[in-house]
């Protein structure tokens, strides 16, 4: 059980990855995802990274788990609400889509696999867990989002909300290797 | 006589506190080094799409609180010395404060 557990959480990233990649056109031609779908992607990324927060900041007992679970919650709603209010302006309502909904799949997978863990142990797979979900979504700006997205406004948003995934995912990698070196103290 | 008097007022001119601001932009402080005379306020505002804090907490402190987009936190340079700074709630995000 803990074994499928762990190998489900590893492969979180390529999960994320290939929900995303599905989409990509094999030579970049034609857009894949209208600006409706892109906006969409965005939100549902942000909301499925808020929920999982609020399970961490249920979960957890470490300060720092605990504070990097709220700084998600504050810097995903904050971009989320930022969204809203340009669909608003642009009068674009976000359209369902089938990266939207692997990534959802992809979330309820994660989030059943941590919940079945504690203490250190959901600590460290949490953490894990939003190092390969950041480096996805990086991912996804990069080569799929951005690159599909027509709306000049919508792609300056994903551009500005780039380097605040690109922060998160250090700010995960730095807890990570605290976490290692607190628990090689304990041992 | 004239010249002394053009000289001191001008000394006078530059020994006048004076603003610099350190804008946060992409994550980052810009400048994230920056050199002020004792008197001077460095003021944070911040451009990005989410909240960011200007933290020193070592011999010379300050703390902006959360800074949303388009806010502003100050703080005047009272001492000489060098003030390491982070956002509390992006511990990847530093900068200094130089005073001299």
């Amino acid at each position: 059980m803990a074994r499928t557990r762990h190998a489900l959480l590893a492969a979180l990233p390529f999960l994320l990855a290939t929900a995303v990649h599905a989409q990509t056109p094999p030579a970049a031609a034609s857009p894949q995802l209208s600006d409706p779908q892109v906006a969409h992607v965005a939100v549902t990324a942000n909301s499925i990274d808020i929920d999982l927060a609020k399970f961490a900041r249920a979960q957890s007992h470490n300060r720092a788990v605990w504070q990097f679970a709220a700084t998600m919650i504050r810097d995903h709603g904050s971009v989320n609400r930022r969204a809203a209010a340009l669909a608003k302006k642009l009068g674009v309502t976000p359209t369902d889509n089938a990266v939207s909904q692997s990534l959802q799949t992809a979330a309820k997978a994660a989030h059943d696999s941590l919940a079945g863990l504690q203490g250190a142990a959901f600590d460290r797979a949490y953490i894990e867990h939003e190092i390969g979900y950041h480096q996805g979504v990086l991912d996804a700006i990069d080569k799929v989002l951005v690159p599909n997205t027509q709306n000049a406004e919508l792609k300056k948003l994903l551009t500005d909300v780039r380097p605040v995934v690109a922060t998160h995912l250090a700010h995960a990698k730095q807890l990570k290797t605290r976490l290692e070196r607190s628990q090689r103290t304990t041992k | 006589m004239i010249f002394w008097l053009l000289l001191l007022l001008g000394l006078r001119a530059d020994a006048k506190p004076r603003m610099h601001t350190v804008e946060i932009r992409g994550m980052e402080f810009h400048p994230a080094v920056i050199t002020v005379a004792v008197g001077d306020t460095v003021r944070w505002i911040n451009q990005d799409i989410v909240p960011h804090t200007a933290t020193a907490s070592g011999r010379i402190t300050w703390d902006t609180g959360q800074l949303t987009q388009g806010q502003a936190g100050r703080f005047i340079g009272r001492a000489r010395g060098t003030a390491r700074y982070a956002c509390t709630l992006h511990p990847t995000m530093h900068g200094r404060v130089i005073i001299r």
